[in-house]
């Protein structure tokens, strides 16, 4: 018996079921004009763009989810940005990746790009949990904070995160 | 062992980062206690374990990383390249019997952990 297969199928259930879906709805995917993931393959994002270059934007705040776990981009991230503001860090939004690990709008831009302290929590073990990975619980990684640093508003940056349920790889990308 | 450990690595020298301050938290009612601060020894680990086995308890953990002032000490960094701020990796214990080895590898601009062993 194909045991991958029949996860699959499993899979495709779980997302018709419930699975991006609620993703989408509990994020602000809709408001961001992010593209209902409904009827995505059993697979997450299974791979079919090529990658984007962002040579010469202007001044930017991005992001791309990747899921070195199924080697697919990671679609249906939900992630939370905030800001450190004193003691504290001040939500500001909260984006779900598109099908390409991507969010649909720069985090940041604009008048709202500004240099500061940031976090990005991406609920990784519910991205997990969505395609139905089995897993401890609650898991090693849950909720994971992202800290960076934009230094000079008058650059881009971008935010590349590796990400499998045992541990994650950030850093500047381009 | 059971137990958390932990073990700091410069991967952009290549070598063990040396005098990182890392702040050990548990998650209790919702907040984050500070269990202990120790700071990175000459190997980049900790000359004790973060929990030694006989305090080993399931729960969520934190470890922040001061490494700022780290790459501000270290000869040759230029600080406008410094992207991570203070990394914090948050992780639960599932398995008490287990140990739980979480290493990091950090340069100015990247950041990488993972269940170690």
């Amino acid at each position: 018996m194909d045991h991958a297969a029949d996860r699959y199928v499993l899979t495709r259930r779980s997302l018709v079921a419930t699975g991006l879906g609620a993703a989408a709805s509990a994020g602000t995917a809709l408001a961001q004009g992010v593209p209902a993931p409904t009827g995505s393959p059993a697979k997450p994002g299974t791979l079919t763009t090529a990658p984007v270059s962002q040579s010469g934007l202007s001044p930017r705040l991005t992001m791309h989810a990747i899921d070195n776990f199924h080697g697919t981009p990671g679609a249906g991230m939900v992630c939370d940005l905030a800001m450190l503001d004193g003691d504290g860090y001040r939500p500001i939004k909260t984006v779900t990746t598109a099908p390409n690990g991507r969010t649909a709008e720069p985090l940041l831009v604009d008048d709202a790009f500004k240099t500061g302290r940031y976090e990005l929590v991406m609920h990784v073990e519910d991205y997990f949990a969505t395609f139905g990975v089995k897993l401890p619980s609650p898991n090693f990684l849950g909720r994971v904070p992202i800290r960076f640093r934009i230094r000079d508003a008058g650059q881009r940056y971008h935010l590349p995160v590796l990400f499998t349920p045992w541990g994650y790889s950030y850093y500047r990308g381009s | 062992m059971a137990g958390i450990t932990t073990h700091v690595l410069d991967t952009d020298r290549g070598r063990p980062a040396a005098g990182v301050r890392v702040d050990f938290s548990v998650l209790e009612d919702g907040r984050w206690r500070l269990i202990k601060s120790v700071v990175t020894n000459a190997d980049g680990r900790t000359d004790a374990p973060l929990l030694p086995a006989d305090q080993a308890r399931t729960g969520q953990y934190q470890l922040e990383f001061h490494v700022d002032a780290y790459f501000k000490a270290r000869s040759g960094t230029d600080e406008a390249d410094i992207f991570i701020d203070d990394p914090v990796v948050r992780f639960a214990v599932f398995d008490a019997k287990q140990h739980y080895h979480v290493p990091m590898l950090c340069a100015p601009s990247s950041f990488t952990t993972y269940r170690g062993s």
